[in-house]
């Protein structure tokens, strides 16, 4: 059953992030195992496994790089293998810029407002690509999902910038 | 998950990391990228008149499977032909690596900047 329809929401990548969690925990409760204590054994198995789907399109649904990437799969979109390296060299040059910023990150004379200048900095194109997501998934068709597809790609390097930046703050503030 | 000893090695003294202008008609530049893991991996070779590789850089930032993979490329490509060091297939890194499954894309990735810096060379000489 298709993630959205399994929470009764519009087939689209804006989502009501309010309504999804209400369906996600009115579905939680009718499946939970709890439920069929006394059920069959085989009753039992079932609502454990339909409590795990949807968990799983929950957090599919509820994170918007996962939601792009599972829309995108449902339109028949060809996604690279997470295997295929990304060779695209401008894109990649700014990523070594940004790892070289968070590097240098330690060694600022005013730390905090290094800190918070690379969060704005990550957090500005990071942006950027999203609001092009935005419209891409809105625009729907072979095209704009191939390229969608390609944002998708380029927005997992910026989330790993931000897991870098979040374990330095770590261990800056930790001292 | 534990690492084998030649990719601790790598990974605490890795062999020719640095920068080299990448303008330099001589110098070739391959710039990879793996986004399941965020990767990010620039491969520098230097090559003489005759199509040899004189000197090799590289810059990544990844875990430490992609650092030794990157790290073994310089060293392999150093003195061959770019012909020869097109032939250089991940599965040779992985192996001397010792690299678990779930590290093979690192070795993918360092073969591809390999390709990718000879592309970048060739683009140079036409």
């Amino acid at each position: 059953m298709n993630y959205f329809d399994l929470f009764a929401l519009p087939h689209s990548f804006e989502i009501d992030l309010a309504k999804l969690s209400a369906a996600f925990q009115s579905l939680q409760k009718m499946a939970h195992p709890d439920k069929f204590a006394h059920a069959s054994s085989q009753q039992q198995l079932l609502a454990v496994q339909k409590s795990a789907n949807i968990n799983d399109a929950y957090q599919i649904l509820k994170t918007p790089i996962k939601r792009a990437e599972y829309m995108l799969q449902q339109r028949g979109t060809d996604m690279p293998s997470e295997q295929t390296s990304f060779q695209d060299t401008l894109f990649l040059m700014r990523q070594m810029e940004l790892h070289e910023m968070l590097e240098e990150l330690p060694h600022a004379d005013d730390i905090d407002g290094a800190v918070n200048a690379a969060n704005e900095t990550l957090d500005n194109e990071y942006q950027i690509l999203f609001c092009q997501l935005q419209q891409l998934m809105q625009d729907n068709n072979t095209a704009s999902d191939k390229i969608a597809s390609e944002i998708v790609r380029k927005l997992k390097f910026y989330q790993k910038l931000q897991l870098e930046l979040e374990r330095i703050e770590e261990q800056l503030f930790d001292e | 998950m534990a690492y084998s000893e030649k990719v601790i090695d790598h990974y605490e003294n890795p062999r020719n990391v640095g920068s080299m202008d990448k303008n330099d008609p001589q110098v070739a530049t391959g710039m990879v990228g793996a986004p399941a893991c965020g990767d990010v991996m620039k491969l520098q070779l230097k090559i003489s008149d005759d199509g040899i590789i004189e000197d090799a850089k590289f810059k990544t930032y990844g875990c430490g499977s992609a650092i030794a993979s990157s790290s073994l490329v310089t060293e392999w490509v150093k003195g061959k032909s770019i012909e020869e060091a097109g032939k250089i297939k991940n599965t040779d890194i992985a192996e001397e690596l010792a690299l678990p499954p779930v590290k093979i894309h690192c070795s993918i990735l360092a073969e591809d900047a390999i390709k990718a810096a000879i592309e970048d060379y060739r683009s140079k000489q036409s």
